[in-house]
């Protein structure tokens, strides 16, 4: 019933889950990711024709479509001849993992593989583990590598990790707290680790670091959306943080989209800049400011950056 | 109405280790009494019972964990917003109760914080999902903007296979009948496009032999929605609602 205790086999290469938000909205992530990746001597392999892993939304809808989505990038994996994906939205995550434990019951499994046949994609056999970039930059890279690799430490700046909901949660779906190289479900702390690495002071007791955003109703529930924004920046602000730092794209997305409502109702003083924690790392690994693509941050990390000496 | 006797609380696990008709797995459900109550009407309980999503609701033994640390119910302060009680009444089959959260239940902002904690393995998000269906489908709710958001968000998806998230942003306001003011529009397009993130319409990512399997899944997709509203009316689901 529950996800495996073991990872099963791990890949030098593992397969690569980009996702609609990194190839979209998030592609400050998807290139600072690589950037990293590749400063720290790791890679990954691109599921090419992937598609839409169907996040909360779909499985409200029909069960077999909602496993079928992932499960089809998941199958892709396989016939790359890999055992493990990675992915950089806690949303993918999510969904990914959500199909391994619906297709681990065989009768599921054999009408997910009915549909993939039909639908012309490869069958799945159920043997892909699904990983955050997170956790595949500690459990491979870890604090020790970042650290060799840092050019110009973030000495001076506090931040607030974000980890948001779905990055562990459930534990039922990503094995976390139980499985090799998976981060604990209830105080996460790969994200700290490796920023401390990169010499930033990281507010270890943040206490919004697994809230949700608010985002899987961005458009749908604005109050509540609004609301959860706001307080992730207010309690980054009480606990003195100078950034907030991301692992999601929709948590930036959503964030960063609502900053005109959140001052318009909290007020200026609650904003901070928001980033993508690889946007961060590949700042501390030498790039500039502008090649760590921080430009592109609606809440202008950019602009407080280069205030701090950052160039 | 008639008499019911049911026990709420069942054991569903594979694993069970009996040793001269006795017990011995050590799961929780051994220590408890099963809860027989009358006069229930099950059937709520029976059809989200029936559908994947919610078939872990009866696992569910009222301990309230879920509600403690729903961001609804405490961050929130939406009190009225409650997973343990809606599963309560669902389970009992107070319909007429539940019918005053249809306009409360679509709030779930799928945190899983729930899923996570519960004790029981109740995958709680899901169910609570799986009741605001039944109380759609039974003509107990609207139509609710989360509910209008995952069939705009489905949609797009399946033209490409991706998302196309200008789109989906302009389908969605539509519906709510919204308009961004065009200078906010503006700036965001303005801020997109410099940073080379505005793929939308013909320049849009799309999936390669998409089509296929699109259409397969939207096939799938009707036919879901017919088989879960049929099996409503076949388990004797009350209130107006159509095939
Ligand atoms: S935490 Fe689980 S067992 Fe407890 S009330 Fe909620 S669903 Fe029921
Ligand atoms: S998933 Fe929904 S019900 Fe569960 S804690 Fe989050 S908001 Fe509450």
């Amino acid at each position: 019933m529950s996800a495996g205790v073991s990872r099963g086999p791990t890949d030098s290469v593992p397969a690569y889950y980009p996702g609609c938000s990194l190839d979209g909205l998030g592609k400050a992530y998807e290139v600072t990711a690589q950037q990293v990746l590749r400063r720290l001597g790791l890679s990954l392999d691109r599921i090419v024709d992937y598609n839409c892993c169907g996040a909360t939304e779909v499985k409200n809808l029909s069960q077999d479509v909602s496993v079928a989505l992932p499960a089809r990038n998941l199958a892709l994996a396989r016939s790359m001849g890999r055992h493990q994906v990675v992915a950089a939205c806690n949303g993918c995550v999510y969904s990914l993992a959500r199909a391994n434990d619906a297709v681990r019951e065989p009768a599921t499994r054999g009408r997910i593989n009915a549909t993939l046949e039909e639908g012309g994609a490869p069958t799945y056999d159920g043997e892909a583990s699904v990983q955050h970039v997170l956790e595949f930059i500690h459990t491979r890279a870890g604090p020790e590598r970042v650290r060799a690799a840092v050019r110009r430490p973030l000495t001076g700046l506090t931040v607030a990790p974000y980890y948001g909901c779905l990055y562990t949660r459930p534990k039922r779906y990503t094995g976390a707290g139980r499985t090799p190289g998976a981060d604990d479900p209830e105080h996460p702390h790969f994200l700290d680790e490796l920023l401390e690495a990169c010499g930033a002071k990281v507010l270890t007791d943040f206490s919004a670091k697994t809230i949700c955003c608010g985002g899987g109703h961005a458009l749908s529930d604005l109050d509540v959306a609004v609301a959860f924004s706001a307080s992730i920046l207010n309690e980054a602000r009480r606990a003195g943080a100078d950034l907030v730092a991301t692992i999601c794209p929709l948590g930036q997305i959503n964030i960063e989209n609502h900053l005109d409502r959140i001052r318009a109702a909290y007020g200026e003083e609650v904003l901070r800049p928001v980033v993508y924690f690889t946007q961060l790392m590949s700042l501390a690994f030498g790039a500039s400011v502008a090649e760590a693509r921080l430009r592109d941050n609606f809440s202008r990390p950019d602009l407080f950056l280069r205030s701090r000496g950052f160039a | 109405m008639p008499i019911v006797e049911k026990s709420l609380v069942t054991v569903d696990r594979s694993d069970r280790l009996e040793m001269e008709g006795i017990d011995v797995s050590g799961d929780w459900n051994t220590f408890l009494r099963s809860r027989v109550q009358t006069d229930l009407d099950v059937r709520i309980l029976d059809w989200v019972r029936s559908q994947p999503q919610g078939d872990t609701i009866s696992r569910c033994w009222q301990c309230g964990t879920c509600t403690a640390g729903c961001c609804l119910h405490t961050d929130y302060g939406l009190n009225e917003f409650n997973p343990r009680y809606f599963i309560y009444l669902a389970q009992v089959g107070y319909e007429e109760e539940l019918r005053k959260y249809a306009t409360t239940i679509w709030r779930c902002v799928s945190c899983n914080k729930c899923v996570e904690r519960c004790p029981k393995g109740v995958k709680v998000e899901e169910v609570i999902h799986t009741i605001g269906s039944y109380l759609e489908f039974t003509g107990g709710a609207p139509e609710s903007p989360a509910d209008r958001f995952d069939r705009a968000y489905t949609e797009n998806l399946l033209r490409r296979g991706v998302l196309d998230e200008a789109s989906l942003f302009r389908t969605y306001e539509r519906l709510e009948g919204r308009t961004m003011p065009a200078g906010e529009m503006l700036k965001m397009g303005f801020q997109l496009l410099r940073s080379g993130r505005l793929r939308t319409g013909p320049l849009a990512h799309r999936t390669r032999g998409w089509r296929q399997f699109g259409n397969v899944l939207r096939e799938k997709l009707k036919e879901d929605e017919r088989r879960r509203r049929a099996s409503l009316s076949a388990a004797g689901g009350r209130g107006g609602h159509s095939p």
